[in-house]
């Protein structure tokens, strides 16, 4: 009895360990802290820091967006969390928007940002009701953004310098 | 009592820290630090690891480390070989990143380090080996890859290494055409793969060859119980098992004699 209790346990811790080194290996941590927060998204009990996302925020409304990324990207290091993975989005809009061209790099890294808001909130809930904001969700953000990098005759119309930033 | 407590420390030994050993070698065995920014990279096991693991296991099992037949068997309840299966399982992974340890991570020396290690594994499989001989040739081995890996060539790209040193590993660089491509890793790296080597050997030494089943280790009891007896009591012993074994030889032949008989009347 006490050989079949030992032999369960045994067979459960390893199938458990083995299941956090496939875990560990795919997701390639770098730090401890790393792999603190990542237990906590497989878990579910991952969180953003709020303090940081306020902070974030009040960089972003200062038009400091190069910095308020990166307070976001300390908010949400694993990049699980929809809603800042939005306003990183549109910080990249805002910085590479241009009344004359924009900065397609910038707005292909804003694509990223949208496209992993949008997966992160895959049914669309994601509304950001900020009265700062023109463009309200993902999928808005990422057609404005892709429009932003595309080349049409639209381009050289010279009306293009009186249209406004969202 | 003390008999109970070993066959329940082998059982732990064989079915819980066994696996936790060689699970801990496949974690480390692929674990680098970063010599720029401290943080962890994790390695996955290239492919020719596993073609070495693969002739490791054939090695254990030819050597006698690794009693095939005695972990996994057909008579052994289904409960028994499923946890032997993943102990073989977790030293077959551990093997491969035990490899993966110590082989550079790219360019020309990960293809000499494989070459070598790949051209010992195969010599070794038509050589006669004992468990205990090829433990000793297993920890030279892995000693040496240690050595060359983590402390000479490690020693020759060290960002922080003197200006003798730097012009030999230029000089070398130089010789290979720019093919030996050696990545600096920080000094924890090494510290990192001498505890993961440690830990494998120290497991293939836990490792028993067959596991001793509790059919088997009742029967040890037994014997151990009857050396602990007093001379007398022994022969008492051996009276009773003698008898026994007159007495079932008796009952035996009486059955034999009436079936023939039986027989006979029949005809």
């Amino acid at each position: 009895m006490q050989h079949k209790l030992i032999q369960s346990v045994g067979i459960a811790w390893t199938l458990l360990y083995a299941i956090f080194i496939i875990w560990i290996y795919a997701t390639e941590p770098r730090t401890f802290k790393e792999v603190a927060t990542g237990a906590e998204v497989a878990v579910g009990t991952y969180q953003i820091d709020q303090a940081k996302f306020d902070a974030a925020l009040q960089l972003f409304r200062q038009e400091k967006f190069r910095a308020a990324r990166d307070e976001w990207g300390r908010a949400d290091p694993q990049q699980q969390d929809a809603r800042t993975q939005f306003y990183i989005a549109y910080a990249f809009y805002r910085e590479g928007w241009g009344r004359v061209y924009n900065d397609d790099n910038l707005f292909k890294q804003g694509v990223e940002a949208a496209n992993r808001a949008i997966r992160l909130a895959p049914d669309e809930s994601l509304r950001v009701e900020d009265a700062d904001l023109q463009i309200k969700t993902p999928a808005e953000l990422k057609a404005e953004l892709e429009q932003g990098t595309e080349r049409s005759l639209d381009d050289l119309n010279p009306l293009r310098v009186l249209r406004e930033r969202k | 009592m003390t008999e109970k407590v070993r066959s329940r420390n082998r059982a732990l030994v064989r079915h819980v820290a066994l696996p936790m050993i060689f699970l801990t070698v496949a974690l480390l065995g692929g674990l680098r630090v970063s010599a720029t920014d401290r943080v962890f990279v994790f390695v996955a096991p290239p492919l020719i690891t596993l073609v070495l693991a693969v002739l490791l296991m054939l090695l254990f099992v030819r050597g006698g480390l690794v009693d095939l037949k005695a972990w996994l068997a057909s008579e052994h309840p289904a409960i028994e070989n499923v946890s032997h299966a993943l102990t073989l399982l977790s030293l077959f992974f551990a093997s491969a990143q035990a490899f993966n340890s110590v082989l550079p991570e790219s360019g020309l020396l990960f293809w000499l380090f494989s070459f070598f290690f790949l051209w010992t594994l195969w010599n070794n499989q038509f050589a006669q080996f004992d468990a205990k001989r090829l433990l000793r040739s297993l920890a030279v081995l892995f000693g040496t890859a240690f050595v060359l890996k983590h402390m000479l060539i490690a020693s020759l790209y060290a960002p922080e290494g003197g200006w003798l040193k730097r012009i030999m590993g230029t000089l070398l660089e130089g010789v290979s055409l720019g093919t030996l491509d050696a990545q600096a890793f920080a000094p924890a790296t090494g510290y990192i793969s001498f505890f993961t080597l440690a830990l494998y050997v120290a497991g293939l030494i836990l490792l028993p060859p067959a596991p001793v089943r509790a059919t088997d280790e009742d029967a040890g009891r037994l014997v151990a119980a009857y050396h602990q007896l007093s001379l007398p009591e022994r022969d008492a012993v051996r009276e009773a098992i003698t008898q026994d074994q007159i007495e079932i030889k008796r009952i035996e032949e009486r059955t034999e004699t009436e079936t023939i008989e039986t027989q006979l009347g029949k005809q």
